[in-house]
């Protein structure tokens, strides 16, 4: 197999490995008294930053 | 022995990485507002380009190396650390609450901080052995704790000082930051 073919399969495990941590901690349930908890990122304001109050509230 | 105390000296202070790389900025400024915050935004950086380090590292030189791909490690380093963020919130979720309370909430930031990419690349770019490896993924992230707790500290008493109205905020804490990078880089002469 050439080293493209590696690459894709390695790349393929990789994103597997990614769904799979991403799945696992979004349905671990949040430890009581932390449902709230909120990261209060007050840096740049940039609307496009995941973080910004905009996508939270 | 002292060439890996020099390493670790210049990690942490003289190649400072937010002051003197001015990467983990968004962190930098964001979560600073609070020494409390920027103690558990360093704790949560250090543990995670620490153990990103590790494997990064293990998977350079024993997949991608060997199967001749060293073209995809930027791709597999950002999933790397974006599955180790993931995999540790949820480990620290299910088994240690207090500490999930403490850091929790700082490590998603940790996903988009360039700080984390840059030690991981950097330890193949220098071509480190594995001990070179260890000390510089722990003196970036102590440099990175030391800088946030001073600023942080900083921020706060000028949150209580007579600022000007156009400076109060961010502007007043860029020139800190500016003032903070010109004192470090007088430490250039040190090692």
């Amino acid at each position: 197999m050439n080293n493209i073919g590696y690459a894709l399969i390695f790349m393929a495990i990789m994103v597997g490995i990614f769904i799979l941590t991403y799945l696992g901690n979004k349905n671990t349930p949040k430890p009581e008294g932390c449902e709230d908890l909120k990261a209060d990122c007050g840096g740049c304001h940039d609307i496009s930053c995941g973080h910004h109050p905009a996508h939270t509230e | 022995m002292g060439e890996l105390f020099t390493l670790f000296i210049s990690a942490a202070l003289i190649d400072n990485i937010i002051l003197s790389k001015f990467t983990g900025m968004c962190p930098f400024l964001g979560v600073s507002k609070k020494s409390s915050s920027a103690v558990g935004m360093g704790a949560a950086v250090t543990f995670v380009i620490f153990a990103a380090a590790l494997v990064t590292y293990g998977l350079y030189y024993m997949v991608l190396d060997p199967l001749d791909i060293e073209y995809m490690k930027l791709i597999t380093f950002i999933l790397v650390i974006a599955s180790l963020v993931q995999f540790v919130e949820m480990v620290i979720k299910k088994f240690s609450p207090p500490l999930y309370k403490a850091l929790g909430i700082y490590l998603p930031l940790i996903t988009t901080n360039c700080a984390v990419l840059y030690v991981v690349l950097e330890n193949i770019a220098q071509n480190y052995n594995f001990i070179e490896m260890v000390v510089y993924s722990l003196g970036v992230p102590v440099g990175f704790m030391l800088v946030i707790v001073v600023f942080s500290k900083i921020r706060e008493r000028l949150e209580a000082a007579d600022t000007p109205k156009y400076f109060k905020g961010n502007p007043i804490g860029l020139i800190t930051c500016a003032l903070m990078a010109m004192a470090f880089s007088g430490l250039a002469g040190l090692v």
